[in-house]
Parts: C-alpha cells; structure tokens; sequence
C-alpha cells in the first residue's frame, strides 16, 4: 500500500455510524457506531468515541468505550479513558490511563506451574 | 515500619496465608493468600498463585489469582498474570501477558458528542484504494439525529450507508469550504457591526 | 542470597526449599527444608521442623528433626521435642521436651 496520509475525523466532526477502510484514522471528534480499520487508529485527547472497534493497531489518548479487537497491539495512554473489553496479543497501559473492563492477551502458562 | 524485607529464594515453596508490613519479594513459590501493607514484588523466577492484597505490586513473574492494591499494579515486560485486579493505577508495560479484568474505579466515563467552535483543521477523508476491504456491517438507513443548536454552523454528516466514504459525496466538498465559511463569518462581523 | 522472613511478617501454612531460611516474624504450621534454619531473636515458629540445621535465639513451639545439628542460643526458647545426632543447648536458654541423639 502506497503510503498515503492518515484520514483524519477533526474536532468539531460528529459522526454517527459505520467506519471502515484499509488507511490509518486519527480522531479528534466524536464517532459513535463501529469502526473497522485495517491500519493504525489513533484517537487523539479530544476524542470521544463509542463504538466496537477492530483495528490492526489502536491507539487511544482519549475517551473510549465500546469493545476492541485488535490484530496487533492497543496502547491505552496517560489521561486516556477506557471503558470495554480488549481483545489483543499486546495490551500497553501507561501510568495515569484510567481503565476498566476485560484484557485478553494470551498468557501461556507452562502446565507444570500450576 | 518496614525496617526489614522479606525475600522468598527460588527454592523456597510457601503453602497458606502471609501477612505482613513490609515489602515481599517473591523468587520462589507462594499459595494461599498474601496480605501486605507494603509492596509485593514477583521477580521473573517467582510463581505466586494466590489472592494478594497489598499497597504496590511489581509483578515480573507469574501470578495467578486476584489482586488488590491501594496504591498500584505495574506488570512488567517478564510477567504473567491471570486474574482480576482493582487498583486506582494499573501499569501494563509492553511485553506482559495479561488475562481478566481490569478495575481502576470511576472514570468519568464518554461524554456525547462534544460541543464545539472551532475545527483545527478540516477533515481530510482520502480517497479510498481501488480494492474495498471486507464490507462492515451495514446500519439502518437513517439520517444522523439533529445536534444541538451549537453546532448549527456544521451541517451534520449523514452516513446513509456503512462503508467508506468515497470521494464524490458532500463530505469532500465541505473540506472545501473553509474560505468560502470563513468569509461569510467575516461578513457575519461586519454585519453586526453595522448594526450598532 | 539469604531467605528472611522479616520482623512484621506472619506466615500461616507450611514453608519448604533447598535453601537456608532466617525467620524474624512469625510462622505457624510446617518447615521443611534441605539446609539451615536460623530463629532469630524476634522470630516465634509455632510448627514441627524438619531441616539439615536449626540454631534458635528466639521462640520455638514444636518438634525438631535435624538430620545434623540443633543448637539453642542463650536468648532461644524451645518447647519440645528434638531428634538430632548433635545438641547444643547455651546458657541461658530455656528448654522443655525430649531429647533423642540417636543416630
């Protein structure tokens, strides 16, 4: 895929509904529904959103709650707010993150130890 | 206080409850319940399989149980934690494995759509490659409810269908509208200036 | 390095490894390890021993089984029984049980 610029939902954008596509999404506004990325989505501080989400990588510096599934990683940075389930093989919380709900990674636990 | 700390070595196996008021480090094994007032430490050998109620937890090994703590939880890049944990500050670095829920209290949870004045920037939708990923899921076609009178100088989008919005819609042609909007705000000053 | 069951640590269950174990808190129930045992001062076992080595200065309650040596300091307090090949018992300690030496 040629390397074009992340699409961007700005500040004063509201939108309601499905959101999918195969580029990197940043979001500054709002987004309620569902969004289905093939890419990197990064909610910005001043995003808001509420939606089930399924990204490769999510990136999440504002406000969120829905549920998440993501194929590669999801990072939840300080003074983020998560509400939800995520479901990723690699789940980053920051210092100062506020969160609340479900991790899966997959934590293999040799059976001797148990 | 806690003028002492406690070292479990990596041979060490502990079966039954353990409290205390100074920090634990773990390198062996410990099953039952661990009650500190300070901080508990799970170094990369350690194998705790217990409910633990501590102040800190810095667990680098393997824990299997729920896990209390007044203070904070930082699972680092060796550890493994199966479990549910309740702490105002939760730390998961990349590299840890974790499985259950995570509870950090009450967060002032997402507001509605927020009001706004200004945009930073227009919204730029790219035009999407020639191949359309797997469709998402359509909704129910309606139009997006009415926002609050603030916003009156946006129209609001509709998204009549899922999917990706391509080029040729009214989205795209807004983008282009900031000079024009831009202009007719100036002339909305001048206007009311004229007034007084 | 060491195993030390601090001063403000209880341990209510059973303790058992290969290493040396230092107990300045509390521990009630069952130790069992490879190496030594050392009760410090401040340290109360309420639990049946079975070690390599004891040395008590502080409050033993239980039977010891040492496969080489248990020795009561002058400030250890033991009650009782031991089952060791070798005993030391300092001045000053306060004991009460049997003693069997046979190897």
């Amino acid at each position: 895929m040629a390397a074009e610029p992340p699409g961007v939902i700005g500040k004063g954008i509201s939108i309601r509904g499905n959101l999918s596509g195969e580029g990197d999404l940043i979001i500054e506004g709002a987004v309620e529904g569902h969004i289905s990325l093939k890419n990197h989505l990064t909610i910005e501080e001043t995003g808001v959103v509420q939606a089930d989400i399924e990204a490769e990588r999510l990136t999440i510096k504002g406000e969120m709650s829905g549920n998440i599934t993501a194929s590669e990683m999801v990072a939840v940075l300080a003074n983020a707010k998560v509400m939800g389930d995520i479901k990723s093989p690699v789940v980053v919380i920051e210092d100062g993150a506020g969160f609340k709900g479900n991790i899966e990674m997959d934590v293999p636990i040799p059976d001797g130890i148990l | 206080m806690a003028d002492t700390s406690t070292i479990v070595g990596q041979t060490i196996l502990i079966k039954g409850n353990l409290e205390g008021d100074e920090d634990l480090t773990v390198q062996g094994r410990i099953e039952g319940a661990i009650n500190l007032s300070q901080t508990l430490i799970v170094e990369p050998s350690g194998v705790v399989k217990a409910n633990v109620s501590v102040n800190n937890a810095v667990v680098s090994g393997i824990m299997v149980g729920n896990l209390t703590a007044s203070d904070s939880v930082e699972i680092t890049e060796t550890g493994r934690v199966v479990g549910d944990i309740k702490a105002p500050r939760v730390i998961i670095v990349e590299g840890a494995l974790f499985k259950g829920n995570v509870d950090m209290g009450n967060l002032e949870m997402p507001r509605p759509a927020p009001s706004t004045t200004t945009t930073r920037r227009p919204s730029y939708i790219p035009s999407p490659p020639p191949r359309r990923s797997e469709p998402a899921r359509p909704i129910p076609a309606r139009p997006a409810p009415p926002r609050p009178p603030l916003d009156e100088k946006k129209p609001p989008i509709a998204v009549p269908k899922a999917v990706v919005i391509p080029p040729a819609t009214k989205e795209t042609k807004k983008v282009e509208t900031p000079a024009p909007a831009a202009s007719r705000l100036s002339k909305k000053k001048v206007v009311v200036k004229k007034k007084r | 390095m060491a195993n030390v069951i601090g001063r403000s640590i209880v341990i209510d269950g059973e303790i058992s490894g290969d290493e040396d174990l230092v107990v300045q808190g509390t521990v009630k129930g069952k130790i069992s390890l490879k190496q030594s045992l050392f009760v410090e001062s401040s340290g109360v076992v309420e639990a049946d021993i079975d070690t390599q080595n004891v040395e008590i200065s502080g409050s033993v309650t239980g039977n010891i089984l040492a496969s080489d040596k248990v020795e009561l300091k002058s400030d250890g307090r033991m009650v009782g029984d031991i089952k060791a090949p070798r005993i030391l018992i300092a001045d000053g300690a306060t004991f009460k049980g049997n003693v069997d030496m046979d190897r």
